[in-house]
Parts: structure tokens; sequence; C-alpha cells
């Protein structure tokens, strides 16, 4: 049960970094990025390319985050403009379809060129027991990477100016053009950092289980539980949700049996739409 | 020379005109209030300058520069500030969090440093009376001070204009002198040319030093607060027939 709990913790907070993105993209848009996973898998993928060409882990693994960056950002600058220039439903519903598409199209070029790669990244070491429970070290450096990555994250989006601004196009996009702040700019960056984080939950993941090329969908549907639990555009909102969603899927697949954690997952956020329509923190940050 | 030309702007809502071929200057340093009935065009007219609402035709031109078709930030950041009836402050930072994003980002004088940005934000809080909440919540303070500290933000970046809509509604009688004093402080200290939209009138008699009515979009009359109020066409416009002018 401990182990449980605690796999459920480390999982919890992948699954935070990864709804992260998904659910700032939406707060400043309306856009719900139905290719996030994919992007995420995209990463690993190149990842893994530049491993087998011999490139060290580390650099292959920045090769990956920057890669994954820039897909984020070309797509706001070309496939999301006709998307942003529309307002209210037609924006969501264009913006859903877009992404949607994306989302094939990116699933079928990685299925077609490369059927066989996935990202494994094995550490070796012996397991390290942490609160009595033996812990796998690629487990804890998942986690490490991860708990540093959220942190920097609440950090920037508490502490700093630029955050401050992304936080204030969230809350009040009129409110921040009279402050002087360009919307259009701050999405451009979110939707980097967003493809950057998702990248980097793939590699963290692919640390403990490997990532496929068909991992997009699982990662996309997960993003999107945790952002609606969270609260679609809540930052740490998302984390919460990341963290019991994480439990939630590690004790029902221990005490049940893995084929029901997605369902689980999907139950708890049916139920957050209807218990706590905004979200488990009711608000946004 | 004009600070402010506005050249036959138009805005159109679907074919129908809110503000209908409105032309006039605005010199450097003046207090002007924009009044006129409900739905006369005045807070869209503000919009357009603001670029919030672009206009749909016409040319305004600020300090020599073409604004019409600029977006919101970039005509902030040409020294336009705007500050709505609704204050439209962030609720979950600081008093100091608010100003120093306008202060930042709104900046006149180009990119500037984190710690030149926090140095104006105290600046334009210590003008404006706020002071002493910096570190509180903007949930705290009360549309009063919501609306100062909107004010504080907007002169942080050092703007030339200042556009008010109607931040005087609503306010008891020592809040609303408080906001006289303050914006006839805003012009007298830093020099900022202020074009205000609002329906108190006596706040209206005792800061404006010129008044420009808008009736239907259109501009019904323009000139001393005194001459415009007892202009018979104002009278009737602005207050029915058979209304008593203002004296």
């Amino acid at each position: 049960m401990k182990a449980a709990i605690l796999d459920g913790i480390v999982l919890g907070l992948q699954y935070g970094l990864l709804g992260v993105g998904l659910t700032l993209v939406y707060g400043l848009g309306g856009v719900l990025n139905l290719a996030h996973g994919q992007l995420a898998v995209l990463g690993a993928i190149i990842t893994a390319l530049s491993f087998d060409a011999g490139l060290p882990i580390v650099p292959a693994i920045a090769v990956g985050l920057a890669c994954a960056a820039t897909a984020g950002l070309v797509l706001d600058l070309t496939l999301m403009r006709p998307v942003y220039r529309l307002r209210g439903e037609p924006r969501v519903l264009l913006g859903l379809l877009l992404m949607l598409g994306l989302a094939f199209i990116i699933d079928g070029f990685l299925v077609w060129r490369y059927p066989i790669q996935s990202l494994s990244i094995r550490i070796g070491g012996d397991p390290i027991p942490i609160l009595g429970v033996r812990m796998r070290t690629g487990s804890l450096i998942a986690s490490a990477v991860t708990i540093a990555a959220g942190a920097s994250l609440v950090a920037f989006f508490r502490l700093t100016t630029a955050g401050r601004a992304v936080r204030s196009v969230i809350q009040d996009e009129e409110g921040a053009r009279l402050c002087g702040i360009n919307p259009a700019r701050v999405r451009t960056f979110i939707f980097a950092l967003s493809g950057f984080l998702a990248c980097l939950v793939a590699v963290t993941r692919s640390m403990t289980a490997p990532v496929t090329v068909t991992n997009g969908i699982d990662f996309t549907t997960l993003a999107l539980i945790v952002a609606v639990v969270g609260g679609l555009g809540s930052v740490s909102g998302a984390f919460l949700a990341g963290i019991v969603l994480g439990i939630v899927n590690t004790i029902s697949s221990f005490y049940i049996g893995t084929y029901i954690t997605t369902i689980m997952l999907l139950v708890a956020a049916a139920l957050t739409i209807v218990i706590r329509p905004s979200g488990i923190l009711g608000g946004r940050t | 020379m004009s600070l402010l030309v506005l050249d036959d702007v138009e805005k159109r809502f679907g074919g129908l005109p809110a503000v209908d071929r409105v032309s006039f200057g605005v010199d450097e340093g003046e207090i002007l209030a924009l009044v006129g009935p409900n739905g006369a065009g005045k807070s869209t007219l503000l919009k357009a300058i603001s670029g919030l609402q672009p206009p749909t035709a016409g040319r305004i031109t600020f300090a020599g520069r073409q604004l019409a078709g600029l977006s919101a930030h970039s005509v902030r950041q040409r020294g336009v500030a705007m500050v709505l009836q609704t204050p439209r402050t962030f609720d979950s930072m600081t008093v100091r969090d608010n100003v120093v994003l306008g202060a930042m980002f709104g900046s006149t004088t180009g990119r500037i440093r984190e710690s030149e940005a926090n140095a104006r934000a105290e600046e334009a809080l210590e003008f404006i009376g706020l002071a002493d909440r910096v570190d509180d919540e903007v949930g705290s303070l009360n549309l009063h001070e919501q609306r100062f500290l909107e004010l504080a933000r907007a002169l942080a970046g050092k703007p030339r204009l200042v556009l008010l809509d109607e931040v005087m509604a609503g306010l008891n009688e020592t809040e609303l002198a408080a906001s006289i004093d303050i914006v006839r402080m805003a012009r007298d200290t830093l020099g900022v040319t202020v074009i205000w939209v609002e329906h108190v009138m006596t706040a209206v008699m005792s800061l404006a030093e010129r008044i420009v009515v808008l009736d239907f979009g259109q501009v019904l009359a323009d000139g001393a607060p005194a001459d415009v109020m007892r202009s018979p066409d104002v009278v009737t416009a602005y207050l029915g027939d058979g209304a008593i002018p203002v004296e």
C-alpha cells in the first residue's frame, strides 16, 4: 500500500507536468491541444534517434526537448494564427479540429516511418530505500527531474514579472493588453514551453517504461484528465490533480488491475466536472 | 500643436455607427471631459483610441504618429494608457505586482530592467497614495482604491495621455474629491494629458477645462465647460426637453 502511494506520487508529479502545458495553452487562448501527447512522443522519438545516431544520452535528450519546444513554437506561429483570429466557440472548435488532425498526422508519420522505434532510458544501480520502500534509481531520477521542473515552473509563475504577465493574460486578456502586454507573444512562448514540458515528461517516463510511437494518445488523454480535474488554466491545480490521479491510478491497478486505471481516471475527471466544474482548487491561478 | 488629433474617426458595429466621423484635437496638458447621453459613443471612442476596439475608419494621430490599426498593447507602449470603469486589476496578485506589470510592459521608454520597473511602480504608488498597501492582495481593496491602483498602473509606464472611462461613477463625496485631486495633480506634476468620459457632472464642472459633447456618435458641442453646458442643443440632447441649464 505504501509502495503504491509512493509510486502514485512519483507518477502523479509527471501527470501534473504533462497537464500544465495543456492547461496553460487552454487558459491563454481557449485551444485544447489534442496533439499535446504527440508532441511528447515526437520529442521522445527524436531523442531516441539522436541517441542511436551516436549522441550521448544527455545531449540527445537536449535535442529532443529543443525539437519539441520548436514544434510548439512553429505550431503557434502557423497553424494557430487563423484560430486566434476567431473568437468564442468558433475558436474552440477550429482549435480542436486542427489539433486533432495534427495528432493524426504526427501519429501516422511516426508509425509509418519509425514503427518499432521507442525511447527507453535505462539507469542502473541498486534500488534505494525511501520511507522503507525500495525505489529504482530510474524512478528516483525521474522524480527528481519532475520535482525540479515543477518547482521551477511554480517559481516562474509566482516570483517573476514574466510569469505574472502570463498569469495576467489567463486572468483577463483585455486587462493585460491595457498593461502593454502582448497576448500573442505570451501564447507563442507558452506553446513552446508546453512542447518542452510534454517532451520532458516523455523522457522521464522512459526511465521506468518504454515510450513508443503509439503512446501519443495516452499522453494526450492523461493531460486532458489532469487539466480538467485541476481546473483549466490553473498551474497549481494541475499538479495537485496529477498527484491525486497518480495515486488513484497506482492503487486501482494494484488492487483491481491495470485495465481499470484509465476508466478510473476518466471517472475521476467526470466526477470533478459534476461536483466542481472549475477544478479541485475551484479557481484559476 | 495638438498631442492627439482625431480625424473622421468612425466605429461601426454591424453597420450601425457608434462613433460617427468624429474630429477634434487635444492639446498637451489639457483635461478634456467627454460627455453625452448613454449610448452616445463616448466609451467606444476611448476604446477606439486605446486600440481595444480599433476604429473602422478615420485617422488617430498621436504625437505625430498613427495609432489607428495598432493593437492595445502597442498603443499603450506609445504613451496612451486607459483606465476602465470596471477595474481590470489582477486579483491574485499584490498591489505592487499589478503596478510593476504596467511599468514593465507599458513602458514608453522602451525595454526597462526589472529594478527600474520596480522603482517606477513604487513611485507611481507613492504618487497615488497607495504606498502603504503595496503588499496587499488586490482583493482587499475597495472600488475606489482599485481604480486608484489602476491609475497607478497606467501612470507607472510614464504615458503622455491617459484615457479615463467613468472612473468616478459610484464613489462617495470624499472619494470623488480625492479622485478629482489626483487627476488634476497628475496633469500638474506629471504633465499628462487627460481625456475623461464622465457622467458625474459635478466632477466634470470642477475639473474639466474643455468639454466635448457627443450625441448619436457625433460631436454636438465643443468648448469651455460653462459655454457648452449652457448651449440649448446640449441641454436638449443631454437632459431632454424642458430641462434647466447647468449654472
